[in-house]
C-alpha cells in the first residue's frame, strides 16, 4: 500500500492528493514525497547518494527480538533519515554494550554506575513488567519486593550509565503487560539478589510461565477487570453488578479484528524487513570481528 | 539546434499568453493615468506588495508525453548543472574576519525529528534535527541600495544592514511563472522552492550562487530558531486559552466547553481588548534563541539542536542562525574557532571531512560505558 502510494506521488498528476487521500501532515508541512525527491533529484547540488540495501533476509524470529527497532508508527512524526540515524546509534551501542533478548515477565538483573552508591555503581534484581517506546527511547521497568516494600525502578536501554545486563530466566507470561502484580500477593514478585541464572539453551523457543495469579482485595492500581488480562482470577469476587454491567458496556470485542487499525499502528511488513536485514548485516559483522579477535591469554 | 533552441521554441506559445497580459494591463493603467476622472484606487490590505511576484503556474507536464517531459528535464539539467555560467562576473568579494559586532547569514533548513542524547555527565537531553537541503544565496543587497527600496521598514533604514535572499529545495521551472524564474538568473541556479531574507551587515557581504551547507556552524556555538508553530485551525476556548469550561451533568445544558461572561454590563458596556476568545490557533512565527549545535552530520547536512520545543511540526520549514544574545555571543568570542565568514568554502576543508562531528561534552555511542571515579568529590 505504502510503496503504491509513494509511486503515485512520484508520478507528475496534479492535485493528486485530492484523488487518492495521501494527506499533508499539517498546514505548514511539507508532502513526504516531495521531500524525496528534492532529497535525490538532479538539481541539489549535494544530492543523496541511493543506497543499496543488505541483500540478506533477517530471521523471522528478529521481530519480536529486536522490537526496539523498529520506528514510531506514528506517520506524523515519522522521517527516513531520522531513523536511520537513530537505528546507526543504536548499533554503535549494541556493539559496545551486549543487550540480550528478554521480554516481559524474564527476570533480570542490571548494574547502573551511580555517583551517589557506595562503589559508585548499583545492582538491582527484578522482574520485567513492561517495555515501552521505539528507537533511543526505549525502556523497560524491573519490579522487586525489598524489605516487605514493593520497588520499580524504570531503566532507558540506550542509558550510556548501564554497566551490564543479565537475563537471569528468559521466559515469557500470558500478558505483556504485568502491572497486575502491583495488587497481588507480595511473594509473587519478590526475587533474591543472589539468585542463580537459569541457562536457557541457545535456539530453543522461549518458554511461556502460564501461571494465573489471584487479585488482591480494593483499592486496585487500575481497572484490571476492562483489560482482558489473562493472566489474573478472582475480579468478579471484588466487583459489584453495576460495575460488571459497565464493564459489558465499555467492551470492545470487534477491537482485534479491525484491520485498519493495526495497519496504522504497526510498520508496514517490507518496511520491516528493509530495517531489519540492517541490523542482521551489522551482527553477522560484529560476529566475525569477535571470530577474528585474538583470544586473551589466562595464566 | 541545441538543446535549450528547441526548449524556448517549444515555450513560445504559451509565454506569448503572459506577455500579452502584461501589455494590456500597462494599456489599462495608462488609460487611467489619461482619464483622471476617476478617484485613486485606495489600497486594499490583501492586495499584494509591490516586490510581490506570482509563483504558481499552470503544470505544463500534465499535457506532456513522457519523451517530451523528460527532455523538458534534460534541458533544465543541461542549463543549471552541466552548461552552468559562473555568476562570478567580477571580482569575488573580499572575505573579512568574525567579530562580535558581525551579523552573517541565516540558512533555511527543514526540521526532521526529535532524538534523545545524553552527555558525559550521563544526564539527557532532547535534540531537535533539522536538515539543511540544497541551500544557495540568491541576492545580495548592499545597505546603501537597500535602504532605498520599497521594501524596508523603518528599522532598516535606521541602521546599516544588507538583504540576502536565501532559497532551498530547487526544482524544474517548468512548474513556476518565467518572472519567478528570472529572480534567479543572477545567482544562476535552478528555482527554489522556498525563499526567505536575512539581514546582514556590510562585513558579511556574499555572492549570489554559493550554496549554505551545515559547514557554516561549527559545533558548540550557539543558534537562533524561527518557524510557524503547529496550525490547529479555529478553536474554541477551552483549548486555546486552557478555560475551564462547565461541568458534563448536573443539569447543564448547552454549557460544556462555553467561556461565561465576556464583560460587565453597566458604566463600562464594552468588552476590552485582547479579551481571550475563541479563533484561529498556531501557525504563528515563534522564536527561540540560545540553542546550541551539540552535533553536526555533514553526509546528511543534519544539525542537532537543544530543545524537544523548537516551533513547528516534522517536516515544516525552520529559519536558523547566530545568536543575538549577548552573554552567549561573549562564549563565542572567547572561544578560538570562530564561525566561517561569510560561510565555509570548500577551499577552507582541503584536508577533509569525517562523516559526524561531536561536542566535547556530548556522550558518544561509541565510546565505553560511563564509569563515576572514586576519587571524585
Amino acid at each position: 500500500m505504502s510503496v503504491f502510494r509513494r509511486a503515485l506521488i512520484a508520478s507528475n498528476i496534479r492535485n493528486l492528493e485530492c484523488y487518492c487521500g495521501v494527506q499533508k501532515r499539517f498546514s505548514n508541512t511539507l508532502f513526504d514525497g516531495t521531500l524525496e525527491k528534492h532529497r535525490r533529484s538532479e538539481l541539489s547540488h549535494d544530492r543523496e547518494k541511493t543506497e543499496s540495501f543488505p541483500p540478506f533476509e533477517a530471521p523471522k524470529d528478529y521481530k519480536k527480538k529486536y522490537p526496539d527497532f523498529l520506528p514510531n508508527a506514528d506517520w506524523k512524526k515519522r522521517d527516513r533519515i531520522t531513523e536511520k540515524l537513530e537505528r546507526k546509534d543504536m548499533l554503535r551501542r549494541r556493539a559496545v554494550l551486549n543487550i540480550p533478548e528478554f521480554y516481559p515477565g524474564s527476570i533480570l538483573a542490571i548494574t547502573v554506575s551511580d555517583p551517589y552508591a557506595p562503589g559508585k555503581y548499583n545492582r538491582f534484581v527484578g522482574i520485567c513488567i513492561a517495555k515501552n517506546g521505539n528507537g533511543l527511547r526505549t525502556s523497560f521497568t524491573l519490579r522487586n519486593v525489598v524489605d516487605n516494600i514493593g520497588v520499580e525502578i524504570l531503566y532507558e536501554l540506550y542509558n550510556p550509565t548501564i554497566q551490564k545486563v543479565e537475563v537471569l530466566k528468559l521466559e515469557k507470561r500470558l500478558d505483556e503487560e504485568l502491572y497486575y502484580l502491583r495488587d497481588c500477593d507480595p511473594k509473587y514478585s519478590t526475587f533474591n539478589f543472589n539468585m542463580e541464572p537459569v541457562q536457557h539453551p541457545p535456539g530453543a523457543p522461549i518458554p511461556v510461565n502460564d501461571i494465573v495469579l489471584k487479585i488482591g482485595p480494593r483499592p486496585w492500581n487500575q481497572k484490571w477487570h476492562r483489560q482482558n488480562l489473562k493472566g489474573v482470577e478472582g475480579l468478579d469476587e471484588h466487583l459489584r453488578e453495576v460495575e460488571k454491567k459497565l464493564a459489558e458496556k465499555t467492551a470492545e470485542p470487534w477491537e482485534k479484528y479491525d484491520i485498519m487499525k493495526t495497519y496504522r499502528n504497526s510498520i508496514h511488513e517490507e518496511e520491516s524487513e528493509r530495517i531489519l536485514s540492517e541490523v542482521y548485516e551489522k551482527n553477522l559483522h560484529n560476529q566475525k570481528l569477535k571470530e577474528n579477535r585474538k583470544p586473551l591469554k589466562m595464566d | 539546434m541545441s538543446a535549450i533552441q528547441r526548449c524556448s521554441k517549444l515555450f513560445s506559445n504559451n509565454l506569448c499568453r503572459t506577455i500579452i497580459n502584461i501589455e494590456i494591463r500597462s494599456s489599462i493603467s495608462d488609460y487611467k493615468s489619461f482619464a483622471g476622472s476617476r478617484p485613486k484606487k485606495v489600497k486594499n490590505r490583501f492586495d499584494p506588495p509591490e516586490w510581490f511576484v506570482p509563483k504558481k503556474a499552470y503544470n505544463y507536464f500534465d499535457n506532456l508525453t513522457p519523451s517530451n517531459r523528460d527532455f523538458l528535464k534534460e534541458v533544465a539539467y543541461d542549463r543549471y548543472i552541466t552548461n552552468r555560467e559562473s555568476p562570478l562576473v567580477d571580482e569575488p568579494i573580499k572575505r573579512n574576519t568574525w567579530n562580535p559586532c558581525t551579523k552573517r547569514t541565516g540558512v533555511l533548513g527543514v526540521k526532521i525529528g526529535v532524538l534523545p542524547q545524553w552527555t558525559k555527565d550521563g544526564t539527557k537531553l532532547f535534540t531537535t534535527l533539522v536538515q539543511i537541503i540544497d541551500n544557495h544565496v540568491i541576492r545580495y543587497v548592499p545597505p546603501e541600495d537597500y535602504k532605498q527600496s520599497s521594501a524596508a521598514t523603518l528599522y532598516m533604514k535606521n541602521r546599516n544592514y544588507g538583504s540576502v535572499v536565501v532559497g532551498a529545495l530547487s526544482c524544474y521551472p517548468t512548474s513556476f511563472t518565467k518572472s519567478y524564474v528570472n529572480l534567479f538568473n543572477e545567482a544562476g541556479v535552478p528555482p527554489k522552492r522556498k525563499l526567505t531574507r536575512f539581514l546582514v551587515t556590510p562585513d558579511a557581504a556574499i555572492e549570489p550562487g554559493t550554496p549554505l551547507t551545515a559547514k557554516h556552524f561549527n559545533v558548540g556555538d550557539y543558534v537562533d530558531v524561527q518557524a510557524r508553530t503547529i496550525g490547529h485551525g479555529f478553536q474554541g476556548v477551552v483549548k486555546r486559552w486552557g478555560f475551564k469550561g462547565g461541568p458534563k451533568s448536573h443539569g447543564a445544558t448547552k454549557w460544556h466547553r462555553r467561556p461565561g461572561t465576556i464583560a460587565s454590563g453597566g458604566r463600562t458596556g464594552l468588552i476590552y481588548k485582547g479579551k481571550k476568545m475563541p479563533g484561529k490557533m498556531g501557525n504563528r512565527w515563534r522564536n527561540h534563541r540560545g540553542l546550541k549545535i551539540w552535533r553536526i552530520n555533514y553526509k546528511y547536512n543534519v544539525l542537532y539542536l537543544t530543545g524537544p520545543a523548537t516551533p513547528g511540526p516534522t517536516h515544516s520549514y525552520i529559519r536558523i542562525y547566530d545568536t543575538i544574545l549577548p552573554n552567549l555571543k561573549k562564549e563565542m568570542t572567547s572561544k578560538e574557532v570562530h564561525p566561517p565568514m561569510p560561510t565555509a568554502y570548500p577551499e577552507d576543508f582541503s584536508e577533509g571531512l569525517p562523516e559526524e562531528v561531536f561536542d566535547d561534552e556530548l556522550f558518544q555511542f561509541n565510546d565505553p560505558t560511563l564509569m563515576y571515579n572514586l576519587d571524585e568529590k
